[in-house]
């Protein structure tokens, strides 16, 4: 039962950091980058380690991984701010949506 | 079932870090490249806490936090230097990496 626990909360951190690459790879500007890989890259983080103290028990691993689990969720949320602030300082080129092709339908 | 979902999931965070790899070739901004090294050393501490699992030791808890702690202040430094040292777009053209190559006049 704790194997499954653990193996699911793995998969899905996993996961959310592939879905972070992704969004980190195909998005359009810094602040489309900076917001995917904030959001999924914690969220998956923190399943990640989550399992982690699932698999090894209170016992064993103690508060350390809640002290870690709690570094990630205060600083990785604020590393991204701190980018998309200098982005928006610097005035860096931004996304915009492009204008649709045609006269709409009605 | 652990086995299996190690194996998966290592091949997820080392998929993570390949696209991470390849957005820190083409950035087009050196924020983008700060973001890639984010999400890079997040995938990193996913990988050390997989490591974990799979021997079924606490003894990597250390090297989490301290693989964290590295990668935001690596990223802050980054930032802080970058608010000085980058010049607003707009005075300069869109290639913004690239410092402006005169030497000061001795």
């Amino acid at each position: 039962m704790t194997e499954i626990l653990a193996s699911l909360l793995l998969l899905f951190g996993a996961g959310f950091i592939l879905i972070a690459a992704i969004g980190l790879l195909r998005l359009p500007d810094v602040l489309c980058r900076s917001h995917a890989v904030a959001k999924a890259s914690t969220l998956g983080i923190f399943s990640v380690l989550l399992g982690l103290w699932v698999e090894l028990g209170v016992a064993a691993a103690g508060l350390k991984i809640v002290l870690a689990i709690l570094f990630q969720v205060a600083t990785i949320p604020a590393a991204a701010h701190l980018v998309s602030l200098l982005a928006k300082q610097k005035n860096l080129p931004r996304w915009h949506e492009p204008a649709p092709p045609g006269p709409p339908a009605e | 079932m652990i086995p299996l979902a190690l194996s998966i999931c290592f091949g997820a965070l080392t998929l993570a870090v390949l696209l991470g790899l390849v957005r820190l070739f083409k950035g087009p901004t050196v924020l983008d490249r700060i973001l890639a090294f984010d999400l890079i050393a997040t995938s990193i501490v996913g990988m050390i806490a997989l490591l974990s699992v799979k021997w079924r030791t606490p003894l990597y808890l250390e090297l989490v936090l301290l693989f964290s702690l590295l990668g935001f202040v690596g990223t802050v430094a980054f930032v802080f230097h970058l608010h000085k040292a980058m010049p607003a777009r707009g005075a300069l053209p869109a290639s913004d990496a690239a410092a402006p190559a005169e030497p000061p006049p001795s």
